[in-house]
């Protein structure tokens, strides 16, 4: 299987250094290795494509022309990372124009769009698997009540194909059922979290993060899931932006997945909304 | 009474916003029907001054000054919820990345919040090759003359280890700036 090469964007290595370190561990027990992008730089988020759209692929095509080079697959496990990376990728490798366009401007590098970028749930889908995930359970976590948030930007992408529908994806839930959580099924899986406005119009973003976190108490459920940073930062903000209800901890995926192999979460602390509650309702299987 | 004279975009003899638009954003904005399927679905709707089946209708109407100067394009959160939904594939939220463009340009945009910190970040980008989290939000803030608001957010994220004190930086940073160099042409 081709080898997978780790980009992980800004965020993983600042506001959520935590989910780095989850993934690592979680990686390791399944016998997933990764290794990082040497000299990575950042993909331009949604800051280059507003801007300068020739500037977001070019930043995205270098990239993905140094992982061309070592012959792997790209994995991104931030939303907003991959789905700029992949969509560059896409076009690298359809449009000629484009690509020479592109290249000459990423000169000497070279990108050609042939390898492929994959998220996190994708990783633990080709990697491990359904029955892999669900025959090594350590820890019983079916007391928790989980609603899944896939985040607006892991599917809605226009003029290709998506990695799951693009409406009503279920591949994150299908993890979390392997992994033997109460799954809770809910209308915001895609809502947008407004990560876009966290600095710019603090309240559009704390009004949508808001109004996720209002449906996931009222449906009774224990904690969020989500793979994307973003979404995991808003709102675990939200105490500061004002809220005063009751506000569940935001769990990135990979701490699922520790919870169930080890029953602790290694970055705990980071958390702004606490998991302590959560954590204690995980018990040991036969134990 | 409306008199056609005075409203000449009503009367969709001029095109030329319309197919400026079209070719900018390359999207087939003509073949849009008014279903209001976008508005219908846009999670911050309730804060728009034009809805954003009322934008696409608009520039289709070759109403120039209302598009450019509306609220509702800096509004958006780029969400692409519009676009996936567009029973006629109008990527509606390239069209509104489009527009912030041009309003920017000719000086007429709305609100420039976005675009101040959209800049903000790739030039810290543009120096350290990847985002330098403080600097980036500490600019952006002087820039707003708002520095101590949030400061107890900020403080909260400091503590809990969530935002990078330390520049962390490319390498590779001539070729990086021959990019953006290259770009900037
Ligand atoms: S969804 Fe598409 S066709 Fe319907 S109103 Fe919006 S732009 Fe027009
Ligand atoms: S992309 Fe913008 S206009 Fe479209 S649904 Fe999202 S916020 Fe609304």
């Amino acid at each position: 299987m081709t080898a997978l090469t780790y980009y992980p964007g800004c965020s993983l290595k600042t506001s959520s250094k935590f989910y780095e370190t989850s993934i690592k561990q979680v990686f390791s027990f399944y016998g997933i290795e990764i290794q990082e992008l040497p000299d990575w730089s950042c993909c331009g988020a949604s800051a280059a494509n507003t801007v300068d759209e020739r500037l977001a692929h070019a930043l995205a095509a270098r990239n993905l022309a140094l992982a061309e080079k070592q012959n792997n697959h790209l994995f991104a496990p931030c939303s907003a990372c991959y789905i700029r990376t992949k969509v560059t990728n896409e076009r690298m490798r359809q449009d000629k124009n484009f690509r020479e366009d592109i290249n000459s401007v990423i000169s000497p590098l070279k990108c050609l769009g042939t390898g492929e970028v994959k998220n996190i749930i994708e990783v633990f889908h080709d990697r491990v698997g359904i029955e892999v995930i669900a025959g090594r359970l350590k820890y019983d976590i079916s007391p928790l009540r989980v609603v899944p948030y896939y985040g607006c930007l892991l599917t809605r992408v226009m003029g290709m194909e998506a990695f799951d529908d693009k409406e009503n994806p279920t591949s994150m839930d299908s993890l979390l059922w392997a992994l033997g959580v109460e799954l809770v099924n809910w209308p915001y899986k895609m809502e947008c979290c407004g990560a876009s406005k966290t600095l710019t119009d603090k309240d559009i973003t704390y009004d949508l993060s808001d109004k996720i976190m209002d449906m996931a108490v009222l449906l009774g459920a224990d904690v969020i899931v989500t793979p994307c940073p973003l979404c995991q930062l808003n709102l675990d903000l939200l105490p500061y932006l004002g809220r005063t209800d009751q506000a569940l901890p935001i769990l990135f995926l990979s701490e699922v997945f520790e919870l169930a192999i080890s029953g602790r979460l290694s970055g705990s602390n980071s958390h702004v909304i606490a998991v302590d509650q959560a954590v204690k309702k995980v018990k040991k299987i036969g134990g | 009474m409306f008199k056609y004279e005075e409203n000449p975009g009503y009367r969709m003899n001029d095109l030329t916003f319309l197919k400026e638009m079209e070719a900018l954003s390359g999207q087939n904005i003509s073949a849009c029907y008014q279903c209001y399927r976008c508005t219908a679905g846009c999670p911050v709707v309730t804060q728009m001054d034009i809805f954003p089946h009322g934008i696409i209708r608009y520039i289709i109407l070759g109403e120039r000054e209302k598009v450019l100067k509306a609220k509702a394009i800096w509004t958006c959160v780029q969400c692409i919820t519009c676009s996936v939904r567009c029973p006629n594939d109008i990527d509606i939220a390239h069209v509104f990345d489009t527009i912030r463009k041009v309003a920017i340009k000719e000086q007429k945009a709305a609100e420039t919040d976005t675009w101040t910190f959209d800049k903000i970040f790739l030039d810290s980008v543009a120096r350290h090759g990847r985002l330098h989290e403080i600097e980036a939000i500490l600019r952006f803030k002087v820039e707003k003359k708002n520095l101590f608001e949030d400061a107890k957010m900020g403080i909260g994220m400091l503590l809990k280890g969530r935002m990078g004190i330390f520049p962390h930086s490319v390498r590779d940073r001539e070729q990086l700036k021959e990019i953006f160099k290259k770009c900037s042409q």
